[in-house]
């Protein structure tokens, strides 16, 4: 399978239609069936991070998303306009103390959780480029 | 996202069915929660996850807020039919430790009685 890539506005409208597209590319790459749920879950909340915390929510601003095979992995990679930094993000705690009962803050312990690797960097001009592996059988 | 209410021996039950994602839907949910405190009624309830085919940080962040509303009136709310994927949500989470979850309706129904 080539290279797919998507791009959508950071608008929440557009969240169902890329969940039901990331299963149905997971699903022609080889992802087992029983995995798909969860794979369509760990891309949807890096997405949700990207549109938030990289877009402000704008929808003229674009996220996108590149899904490549590679050899005995399902590599996706998540593109925001922004430069932010996730370290204070992934340093959050949801599940631990009082944080617990937040309303939100939980999306990067999901994907990392779901997902075999999940890493944050800056693409060559400096936007923010989520990166996860799911490995294929 | 489908929400369906009825009400049992006393407690609310709040079935949800389709998709839980970020958006309006989600806060007719949090609606739903509210409403069973505004009302003065029944504020035992008990969320039917049954037929939830997909849900992500977003709808786990309205049941939390929803639980924290609940709590806060008195009442207290609980889990049911959580699906394998759910509920491994909740372990990740953590969230499987605030919540009591069963998987027959007939025994949420009854720890209810047993607390009353």
């Amino acid at each position: 399978m080539k290279p797919v890539t998507v791009s959508v506005p950071s608008l929440e409208v557009f969240l169902e239609p890329l969940q039901v597209f990331v299963q149905r590319v997971g699903a022609v790459a080889g992802v087992e069936e029983d995995e798909l749920t969860s794979l369509s879950i760990a891309v949807i909340e890096i997405v949700k991070n990207g549109m938030e915390h990289g877009n402000g929510m704008d929808g003229d601003k674009p996220v996108s998303i590149r899904m490549e095979v590679l050899p005995g992995r399902l590599q996706i990679q998540v593109e925001d306009q922004g430069s932010w930094v996730p370290g204070e993000q992934i340093g959050y705690k949801p599940a631990e103390g009082e944080e617990i009962f937040s309303d939100r803050g939980r999306g990067i312990l999901i994907a990392r959780n779901l997902a075999r690797w999940v890493e944050f960097g800056l693409t060559e001009d400096g936007r923010t480029q989520a990166t996860l592996v799911w490995p294929l059988t | 996202m489908k929400i369906h209410e009825t009400v049992k021996d006393g407690v609310t039950i709040i079935k949800l069915g389709g998709k839980l994602i970020s958006g309006p839907e989600l806060v007719e949910l949090k609606t739903a929660f509210q409403n069973t405190v505004n009302q003065d009624r029944h504020r035992k309830v008990l969320l039917d996850l049954g037929d939830v085919s997909w849900m992500d940080s977003s709808g786990l962040g309205v049941i939390v807020s929803g639980h924290t509303t609940i709590r806060r009136a008195g009442g207290e709310m609980k889990i049911l039919n959580a699906t394998k994927k759910i509920h491994e949500l909740f372990i990740i989470t953590k969230l499987i430790t605030v919540f009591e979850t069963f998987h027959s309706e007939a025994e949420a129904l009854a720890s209810f009685r047993d607390k009353a």
